[in-house]
């Protein structure tokens, strides 16, 4: 793997399954079923770059961001620096008003400054993200702060709520190729139904790390595997891994041929 | 650690940590029948022993049924305010006027809940995620002028029935985005009873809610078993086994110091709800079987069975639309009923009995 840049994802076991970590400057897809630790993955991907003194984007388009802030404070990780943009949708108006776009000059909130609590769409307007603006927001920010590492949680809350039904493929496409030529390492988290077909966004991305969530008499067991990774080689098998009060820890047995970084 | 709310259910907050994370909107799922609307009134009774305001929004039951079903475990729910979102019969003449239920109908304490509200002779209420939302944020808004305090929990009972009526065609997505993120901002605990219709579809209130706790039901031989499982719990730790659960005259019982009893070895491989569904569609696949030779026994003995044809053809018409609880009791019936005609013990492996009701049910 000469010439390839690769960089860290800050769980030792997935880089030893990605044979020294993820390619820089590309976008990622981590899949799973609701509740596999997709967030978790994804915060300690943020995590490993800020202690490298990267800057990092977490965008949130599920979750608003004070709850994220809480739901990661049981880990003691130091996410201090961290920039979260909220791109969660207001509650929507029914009266007939036009369509507020989020500003493209929204700015993203360091973790530390974040509130306690919910932020309230205002009586009299709603702002909606869509896609469009909200890549628009991003290419500012792009240019405005270098960022190395990006999260996107999750792409299909994008495809559900900020793209229109009918251009769904090919404005995910177009939003991951803006993430490529902005040269950032992104991740992208994917919601898996519990049966069935995978989303077609896991196809468009260099490489997608899937969660596995299984039930047995134990409880929820779960594992991780590389589906797919562009340009690299990697672990083919399925491994076991367990969410902790230390974020996600994947055993890779020392057997496993180490990475030649 | 953050305060936790308790659910009210004995075993539940155990199994989730010491409860729900306050403000945040949780789902509650599972089959028909297997006990989410009194999961979601065990959430309510604890708010109200503990003098929080508590309201419900019932959209399936009107709220003289839910008062009646749940003076069954002699609850007392009158503290409880309760919000009316039943559609109307439809009024399907033009003249009448249709209006949203949240210009025009009151919350009301559950001790005054009568009889069925009768649909009005002139105009005909319906019911969108609009209105719904108006009125339960003036009710907020009244509550905080009168009382000065909020809602501390609220119930949805059920999201599905919401979508159905008011939430079809290429926006519902959106809607049910903007519903839970009105049901975020009003900061109370909030539970979402809402049905899995599809499971091959990622369904926006489940990934959008902060928490699913999942309700099983599965046939046993001939008993009926519940359990109880939490699928997904953001911040927090959680019991993450499908745990048995019963529903008694006390309400809904969860032991989580217990093993499901799942006998089978499949029960290794698969998820919860899909071993479950493999369980069933074997059972109705046995009786059937059973049921078709005797058709053919019948048919060699030329005794005239028109009927039963018809009631077989109709499980099997159930079993193809994957409703297979109703498959299954038509294909018992038709198998008893020709057992019956047939006299002496048919030759076919013998199916199982019919099942008994299990032994609480409301």
């Amino acid at each position: 793997m000469i010439g390839l840049g690769k960089i860290r994802t800050g769980i030792a076991g997935l880089d030893r399954m990605l044979h020294g970590g993820l390619v820089s400057g590309r976008p990622y897809i981590v899949s799973g079923p609701p509740g596999a630790g997709k967030t978790i993955l994804s915060m300690q991907f943020l995590k490993e770059g800020l202690e490298g003194g990267e800057r990092c984007l977490f965008v949130a388009l599920e979750e608003p961001p004070n709850e994220l802030k809480i739901n990661m404070r049981p880990f003691r990780w130091n996410l201090d620096d961290l920039d979260v943009l909220d791109a969660n949708s207001d509650i929507r108006r029914f009266e007939p008003t036009p369509i507020m776009e989020i500003s493209t000059e929204t700015e993203p909130i360091k973790m530390r400054a974040l509130a306690e609590r919910i932020r309230k769409t205002p009586d009299f307007e709603s702002k909606e993200v869509s896609v469009h603006s909200l890549q628009q927001l991003l290419k500012n920010l792009f240019i405005k702060r270098k960022y190395h590492r990006v999260v996107i949680d999750s792409v299909t809350a994008l495809k559900y709520f900020c793209m229109r039904e009918f251009e769904e493929i090919l404005t995910t496409q177009s939003f991951m190729r803006f993430l490529t030529e902005a040269g950032v390492t992104s991740l992208l988290t994917l919601e898996l139904p519990e049966i069935g077909d995978v989303p077609p966004e896991a196809f468009l991305a260099r490489g997608e790390v899937r969660l596995h969530k299984l039930r047995d008499e134990s409880g929820i067991r779960r594992f991780i595997s590389i589906e797919k990774y562009k340009g690299s080689s990697h672990e083919e098998y399925v491994y076991p891994f367990e969410i902790t009060s230390a974020g996600i820890g994947v055993q890779v047995p020392a057997a496993a041929p180490t990475p030649a970084a | 650690m953050a305060d936790r709310v308790n659910t009210g259910v004995e075993g539940l907050d155990a199994m989730l940590n010491g409860g729900l994370i306050p403000a945040r909107p949780y789902v509650v799922s599972g089959p028909t029948g297997s006990g989410k609307t009194i999961l979601a009134t065990h959430f309510l009774l604890e708010g109200l022993r503990a003098g929080e305001p508590c309201l419900l929004v019932t959209m399936d039951e009107p709220p003289s049924e839910v008062k009646a079903n749940m003076g069954v475990f002699g609850w007392n729910l009158d503290r409880l305010k309760i919000l009316d979102a039943t559609p109307d019969v439809r009024a399907h003449k033009r003249q009448r006027s249709v209006i949203d239920v949240g210009t025009s109908l009151d919350v009301r304490d559950m001790e005054d809940v009568q009889g069925v509200r009768q649909s009005s002779q002139i105009r005909a209420l319906e019911v969108s995620v609009h209105s719904v939302q108006k009125m339960i944020k003036q009710e907020f808004s009244q509550r905080l002028d009168r009382y000065k305090e909020r809602y501390r929990r609220v119930v949805i009972d059920s999201l599905t029935a919401l979508k159905m009526f008011s939430m079809q065609g290429e926006d519902s997505r959106i809607l049910v985005q903007s519903f839970m993120r009105f049901l975020s901002e009003l900061e109370s605990t909030t539970v979402i009873v809402s049905e899995h219709l599809n499971p091959t579809q990622i369904e926006t209130e489940f990934f959008l809610s902060r928490g699913e706790i999942r309700l099983h039901k599965w046939l046993d031989g001939n008993v009926m078993r519940r359990g109880l499982s939490i699928e997904k719990f953001r911040g927090s730790a959680f019991d993450d086994h499908i745990r048995p659960a019963q529903i008694g005259k006390t309400g809904l019982v969860v032991f989580p110091n217990m093993q499901a009893a799942f006998r089978s070895e499949t029960a290794l491989a698969g998820s919860g709800e899909a071993f479950l569904e493999s369980r069933i569609i074997g059972e109705v696949a046995n009786v059937l079987d059973s049921v078709l030779r005797q058709i053919d026994e019948a048919h060699r003995r030329q005794i005239p069975i028109k009927n039963i044809e018809v009631a077989v053809s109709r499980a099997m018409v159930h079993f193809q639309r994957r409703h297979y609880q109703k498959a299954l009791k038509q294909a018992l019936a038709c198998d008893s009923e020709l057992r019956q005609l047939l006299g002496e013990s048919p030759p076919p492996p013998p199916p199982t009995a019919p099942p008994r009701p299990p032994e609480a049910r409301r």
